[in-house]
């Protein structure tokens, strides 16, 4: 067996590749091969490590040292001052956002240390092409475990002791789903993993499939899989051949006479499908819409057979519950949402990317101890909690643990684990008008309410965005989205609502100053905005002019400068360029009446 | 169990939904894309209900009742819900009432007026496609269209078809067959009635009347033995529309094309409307009188000079019991002959002859839901939904609630599409799949042998199935053995049986001798004689039998009238046209231009009729009241809806008013007097009760193929057509207008046949020219042609079978080359 000096992670997954980490591990195996250090230095490439932003990163073990944002021009000086000289390259490490502090070691990262890994126990660590390397860190045994010593009614007992919910979004408790679809009188019962797009490794995945399968009495499972993610499709398939090579998938596994194969299915991008019953639909080759429930897919699921759905994350749960034990499990977390939580940290924080973290946690912790808080010069407007129709949280909300219930009282929902943070320079209009857009084309049209309540939806706020608001309008559009979201068909069109019923709770100043005033204050809606230099804090740089595309800005140096509103389209970059805030967002009648700056017009002055 | 609905107790059984409780008990809850026949979608949300112990709204046509529920179905919750839903898709329809034909009878419209907004409080795009009238029959209107998806459904589930789907996603989401091209199914129109709003519409109809125009009355379809009770709507006394309506009839609201569209018949150009004789060789226009005095003294003529026995007559399957009553009166009374037959001859009678050898019994009509009580059912060479289309739809029902159907036949027909397992055996060897499975089951001894060797011959049927052995019967038949034994075995385990064969003449692979088979098979596993089903084929088929239109003591049946003796010197045609439905049509011609006097009566002037001497108009359906027994032996009562056609007459009055003429009056006066004759002939006579037994069969194709005639011939039935009556309806004609040969692809290239080329296809009584459809659904080695047209003449190819035999006909064909 080889014993390396150092082992280094570089990060595989999907955001990292993209960003070329491929070429930096070739790029690094032949410096160290042109070095002489090939029998040193180990390089391998892992799961997706997280840390997305900064991507593509790496760690040096055994000291743990952290590396962000690298490049192919940056592997010789890595190779040459760390792993020669010892001496670890700080222009390439961690920066902490206050005072740009170096922070060499990952457990000393906030981002990392705050975390309590359990789905992603593995995040960073192994190589997911290898069974073997799964395998060293205690993979399969819980597999092992159920199949050779338990009974079906251990396995869902001990899930159901446990409290683990569902974490596709509606957190239903996974034991107790697990024991109606093993009580269901069949021969033929499926498991299914749904959209693997969270980046484990997919050996976790598997093992919780089979311990499943054990629990219910399935002997074939499926991974639904979207076709977007090839990385995910090719990481998967060879895990299931190495899988079954080992005999820990297909006949007689662990000689326990219990057979189990699993095999992917490919779907087209759907967000709908993301909803059980019509990704029942699409795995037995039909149109993918969601189906009149009752029956539940645990009485009448694929091909009318007893199945189990659950996500990745939820799977990527299971062998550690079955391993550790419910009461392990339930040391963190709250009493009715135990356990961590995969979130997606998006927007504008400084550290985005992929994170657990521990159930009832505050959201206020998440972003700014976790998530770094917002970017510089930033300030927090809303966080939208669940993904894409995830609904819209307040500042002064931000204390609510993040728990089930906890979030579905604000009007919005744990979902999918997406966590966006909103800034000062987000309009809420735009926003929920983004969302009705998403939601109004992925509708699988069944049924009106989704199919035409979210087109008009989505045409009013266009008209509001626009400029074309009237009075009633929030009243009516609000009166719509509680109708369309009590008798939508399926969550899509229920939970497409979420977003903007709680922008219109909580901030229907933004909709009154875009309809009343024509006004986005935020600059985002290009009609209702005008961008004007205020010419007392303008220090004639001419920064913003050099930023301008439209070349719009005129001015001489150290004199005040001036947008000529004829040419600018209202793109924000003189805005978000300006280090003095002499850039000014204007309601659309400042552009349309004969323009002249504020302050000017203020003290009576003509042009 | 129990349940409250609106303060109100229900009892209903377990296993239904919510709101099929509530309409059981006479609660409407509304509904757009409810459709008894179908699963539930739930996809209007208009039936939401308020369930209490649920936060959230439930649609009641999918949720199912539970013992305790308390439901409340109008409440302001629920009403704003709906106005909601109503408001919704009433902004984005049309505004197209004035000009749609489905004002007045629209759903949309009624439930706008009962739960809708009178206002909407906003404006939305519509959508604005032009309509597709690309197809035949069938409109398609995308802009109505509210996405109920019953037409989808229906089409998929019931009809077993599936030609429509939805495509696109969102508000984009609209109806269409794949890739939106036109439209091709079977045309049935099951869509176009299920449709709640005017998305879908039928041609014919299209701007004919508006609803309140129309008096709609209740008929039995005049054409296959289903017996289906249609809705026609009429203006003005003008027949413009049929429909099917749920609950009504056997059928419950399910009709095929025929039944929906074939009624325009009775408006062809080609009707008749005066009698005619014919003058130097023209049929001239003559009254009734002139011609029932030229009938009374040609028949005394004849009668005279060679006896009673040298006049015969042919009935029809088509006209009424009264009709065929006072034709078989009129024939044994008056002119004193036992000599009438009709078609059934090659299709029906022989039915009967099976089931009288094998059961002792007379007849044996159909059960309707007889496929849905079965656990296993074998359908043998037999396109049951081309012939009885609605009946048909109980057998996909069937398979679609998980039974077993096993289709044997050649082609791949729609029920072959829809069966569990499809048994591709060569055309005509029918028989000896069943004596294969047979001589499996004696062999592994899968039946209670001590009941059926208490049946007589036994010991014939085993020693006749010696041969039979699994390599052989596959050699025959084509399918490998490991097939033939697994339906023995499965057929023999399954705990209710069911058998059906078709034998009528529009297709020879059948023959008497699977009839036969399959009741040997029946009596084998000592099954009721129900298990075998073999439907009448026409509308007033059984009915037409039951009034003694067939040889009773001794007269010449069809087989001696028509191709066999000299001595039949005139004939008496009624309602049926031998000279294109009749096999061997040479044979036919010759007879018919060689006896001494033809008198055809009919409701057109068919090819037939202009080799007649005398031309005698009758009423048509819908012109007469009458009787029609169906396959089902129900009756049902026929209503005069429409005025007769010029001077015709009702063919039952016809031969009494010619009997009066002839000095010979029969005694009855009008349709009460005839009626209370035909009761005391039902009711009187002993049923014939012998013992039921096993007949010997052998399996055998009358005309081989061989080097000269190297292919077969399979005459087949298109959906669309009955028998040479229905080319008279223009709205059938559009959808299929022309006979075609069917050829395999294969075949196709060896015989140089091009797809939509002109082939010459030859057998030994003669050659026709036909057009050429290339089609995978026909095997090598057969080629499949309908004979419901005349211009076609298929039957210049056939040949007469009444026994035994299957009367495939061995052809040669030649692509013919521009």
């Amino acid at each position: 067996m080889e014993r390396y000096r150092n082992n280094v992670t570089l990060c595989g997954g999907t955001g990292c590749t993209a960003a070329g980490s491929l070429k930096i591990r070739k790029a690094f195996v032949d410096e160290i091969k042109n070095r002489g250090l090939s029998g040193e230095i180990n390089i391998l490439l892992t799961a997706c490590n997280g840390f997305c932003a900064q991507g593509p990163i790496m760690i040096v073990y055994p000291e743990n040292i952290f590396y962000q944002k690298i490049g192919v021009a940056d592997v010789p000086l890595i190779v040459e001052e760390h792993f020669i000289k010892g001496r670890p390259v700080e222009r390439l490490m961690y920066k902490e956002p206050i005072k740009k502090q170096p922070i060499a070691v990952i457990g000393d990262i906030p981002f990392f240390n705050l975390q309590v890994l359990r789905a992603l126990r593995n995040k960073g660590l192994i190589d997911p092409e290898n069974i073997d390397e799964y395998i060293a860190r205690d993979g399969y045994q819980a597999a092992a475990k159920a199949l050779t010593v338990m009974t079906p009614e251990q396995i869902i007992s001990e899930i159901k002791r446990s409290g683990l919910r569902g974490r596709g979004g509606a957190g239903v408790p996974t034991g107790i789903k697990w024991e109606l679809c093993a009580r269901a009188v069949s021969d033929t019962k499926y498991i299914i993993c749904n959209r693997s797009t969270i980046e484990v490794e997919p050996h976790v995945i598997l093992e919780g499939m089979i311990i499943g399968a054990k629990a219910i009495g399935a002997h074939k499972g499926y991974v639904y899989v979207r076709s977007g993610y090839p990385i995910v499709i090719q990481r998967l398939n060879l895990a299931i051949n190495q899988a079954r090579e080992y005999g820990l998938l297909g006949e007689n596994i662990f000689d326990t006479g219990f057979n189990f194969d699993i095999e992917l299915f490919r779907c087209a991008d759907e967000f709908v499908c993301g909803e059980e019953t019509a990704l029942l639909m699409s795995l037995e080759s039909k149109r993918g819409m969601p189906r009149a429930r009752p029956p539940y897919p645990v009485e009448k699921g694929l091909w009318d057979e007893p199945t189990v759905i659950n996500t990745v994350e939820t799977f990527a749960n299971i062998p550690q519950i079955i391993l550790q034990g419910a009461d392990w499990y339930r040391s963190v977390g709250t009493e009715a949402s135990p356990g961590t939580k995969i979130f997606t940290l998006t927007g504008s924080l400084n550290n985005t990317g992929l994170i657990e973290v521990p159930m009832g946690i505050s959201l206020r912790s998440i972003i700014y101890d976790v998530g770094g808080g917002l970017e510089k010069g930033r300030t927090l407007k809303a966080v939208q909690v669940g993904g894409s129709t995830g609904g819209f949280i307040p500042e002064h909300l931000l204390d609510v643990p993040v728990t089930y219930e906890e979030i579905t009282k604000l009007g919005a929902i744990v979902g999918s684990g997406g966590i966006a943070v909103m800034s000062d320079l987000n309009c809420m209009v735009n926003a929920t008008k983004f969302v009705l857009e998403f939601a109004s084309d992925e509708s699988c049209g069944k049924c009106p309410p989704c199919r035409l309540g979210t087109k008009v939806l989505m045409d009013k706020l266009i008209k509001i965005a626009a400029g074309k608001g009237s009075e009633g309008d929030i009243d009516l559009i609000e009166d719509l989205a509680v109708e369309v979201k009590e008798t939508s068909l399926c969550g899509l069109g229920q939970t497409a609502m979420n977003p903007l019923l709680s922008s219109i709770r909580y901030f229907r100043e933004e909709y009154d100053s875009h309809i009343k005033e024509k006004w986005c204050k935020a600059g985002v809606c290009r009609d209702l905005c005008t961008f004007y230099i205020e010419e007392e804090k303008c220090k004639g740089c001419g920064a913003c002019a050099r930023a301008c595309p439209r070349k719009a800005i005129s001015g001489e140096k150290k004199k005040p400068h001036h947008v000529d509103q004829a040419l600018c389209i209202q793109c924000r970059s003189c805005y978000e360029t300006c280090k003095f805030g002499s850039v000014g967002i204007g309601p659309r009648s400042l552009r349309e009446e004969p323009f002249c700056a504020p302050s000017a017009a203020a003290a009576g002055k003509g042009e | 169990m129990e349940l409250t609905i609106n303060e109100k107790l229900i009892k209903t059984e377990s296993g239904v939904t919510i709101l099929q409780a509530a309409l059981k008990n006479g609660i409407y809850i509304p509904n757009l894309c409810f459709d008894k026949r179908l699963k539930p979608f739930g996809g209007c949300r208009l039936c939401v209900v308020e369930v209490e112990g649920e936060k959230k709204l439930l649609a009641a046509c999918s949720t199912p009742a539970k013992d305790g529920m308390t439901v409340h179905t109008e409440t302001e919750r629920l009403a704003k819900a709906r106005k909601t839903v109503l408001e919704l898709l009433l902004v984005h329809h049309p505004l197209d009432c004035p000009i749609c034909d489905k004002a007045g009878e629209c759903a949309l419209q009624d439930l706008a007026f009962k739960y809708g907004p009178s206002q909407s409080r906003f404006t939305d795009e519509r959508k604005h496609e032009l309509e597709r009238i690309d197809s035949p029959i069938v409109e398609r209107n995308p802009n109505r269209c509210i996405l109920c998806g019953k037409c989808v459904r229906l089409c998929y589930e019931h009809q077993g078809v599936g030609a429509i789907n939805f495509i696109k996603r969102g508000f984009e989401t609209k109806i269409s067959p794949a890739f939106e091209e036109t439209l091709d199914c079977e045309f049935c129109g099951q869509c176009i009635d299920t449709c709640p709003v005017g998305a879908l519409g039928s041609k014919p109809y299209k701007f004919q009347a508006r609803a309140w125009f129309i008096d709609e009355h209740e008929i039995t379809c005049p054409f296959c033995g289903c017996g289906c009770t249609t809705n026609l709507s009429l203006r003005e006394g003008e027949i413009i529309r049929a429909r099917g309506k749920e609950g009504v009839g056997i059928n419950s609201g399910d009709l095929c094309t025929r039944g929906r569209f074939g009624f325009d018949y009775i408006y062809s150009e080609n009707r008749l409307t005066q009698p005619m004789i014919k003058k130097d060789g023209t049929l001239t226009a003559v009254s009734w009188k002139e011609a029932l005095d030229f009938i009374t003294e040609k028949l005394d003529s004849i009668k005279a000079h060679y006896g009673p026995s040298a006049i015969g007559a042919i009935g029809s399957q088509r006209c009424t019991m009264e009709d065929n009553y006072m034709f078989q009166l009129f024939m044994r009374d008056v002119i004193g002959t036992d000599n009438i037959d009709s078609a059934a001859r090659f299709g029906y009678a022989k039915a009967q002859k099976a089931i009288e050898s094998a059961f002792g019994i007379d007849d044996l009509p159909i059960t309707w839901d007889a496929p849905l009580k079965a656990d296993f059912i074998l359908v043998v060479e037999s396109d049951i939904t081309s012939t009885l289309p609605v009946w048909g739809l109980n057998f996909i029902l069937a398979k679609y609630y998980g039974k077993k159907l096993v289709v044997a036949d050649s082609k791949e027909t729609k029920l072959a599409r829809n069966s569990k397992q499809w048994i591709r055996l060569k055309p005509g060897t029918g028989v000896a799949l069943l004596k294969g499975i047979m001589k499996v089951i004696i062999d592994e001894g899968l039946y209670d042998i001590e009941k059926a060797s208490s049946t007589y011959h036994f010991n014939t049927l085993v020693s006749s199935l010696f041969a039979c052995t699994p390599a052989a019967v596959s050699e025959i038949t084509g399918v490998p053995e490991a097939d033939i034994v697994g339906l023995a075995r499965a057929y023999a385990a399954s705990k209710k049986r069911l058998i059906s064969v078709t034998s009528n003449a529009s297709e020879n692979t059948t023959s008497l001798n699977t009839v036969l088979a399959a009741a040997n098979l029946v009596n084998l596993m000592g099954d009721a004689p129900e298990t075998l089903q073999v439907p009448a084929e026409f509308s007033n088929t059984l009915g037409m039998w039951m009034m003694g239109v067939r040889p009773l003591k001794g007269g010449k049946d069809l087989q001696e009238m028509i191709y066999k003796a000299d001595d039949i010197k005139s004939l008496y045609i009624m309602g049926e046209n031998p000279v294109v439905t009749f096999p061997d049509v040479s044979a036919v011609e010759k007879k018919l231009k060689a006896v001494e006097f033809l008198v055809v009566q009919d409701i057109s002037l068919t090819k037939t009729a202009k080799l007649a001497d005398v031309v005698l108009p009758a009423c048509s359906w819908a012109e007469k009241e009458g009787t029609f027994m169906s396959a089902t032996g129900a009756t049902h009562k026929i209503p005069k809806l429409v005025s007769e056609r010029g001077q015709s007459v009702p063919d039952w009055m016809i031969f009494r008013n010619l009997a009066r003429v002839m000095n010979k009056d029969l005694g009855v006066k009008g349709l009460d007097e005839i009626r209370l004759k035909i009761n005391e002939l039902l009711t009187s006579g002993e049923k014939k009760r012998v013992k039921p037994s096993f007949n010997l069969v052998e399996y055998d194709v009358i005309e081989k193929t061989d080097e000269e005639y190297p292919l077969s011939l399979v005459t087949a039935n298109v959906l669309q057509h009955s028998g040479s009556l229905s080319v008279m309806s223009k709205n059938l004609d559009s959808v299929v207008s022309d006979a075609y040969l069917q050829i395999n692809r294969n075949d196709a290239e060896k015989y140089g046949v091009e797809h939509g080329g002109f082939v010459k296809v030859e057998s030994k009584r003669g050659q026709i020219y036909l057009k050429a459809v290339i089609t995978d659904e026909v095997p090598e080695g057969a080629v499949f042609a309908s004979v419901h047209f005349a211009h076609a003449r298929i039957n210049t190819l056939t040949y007469p079978s009444v026994n035994g035999g299957v009367p495939l006909v061995a052809v040669k064909i030649e692509g013919w080359k521009k």
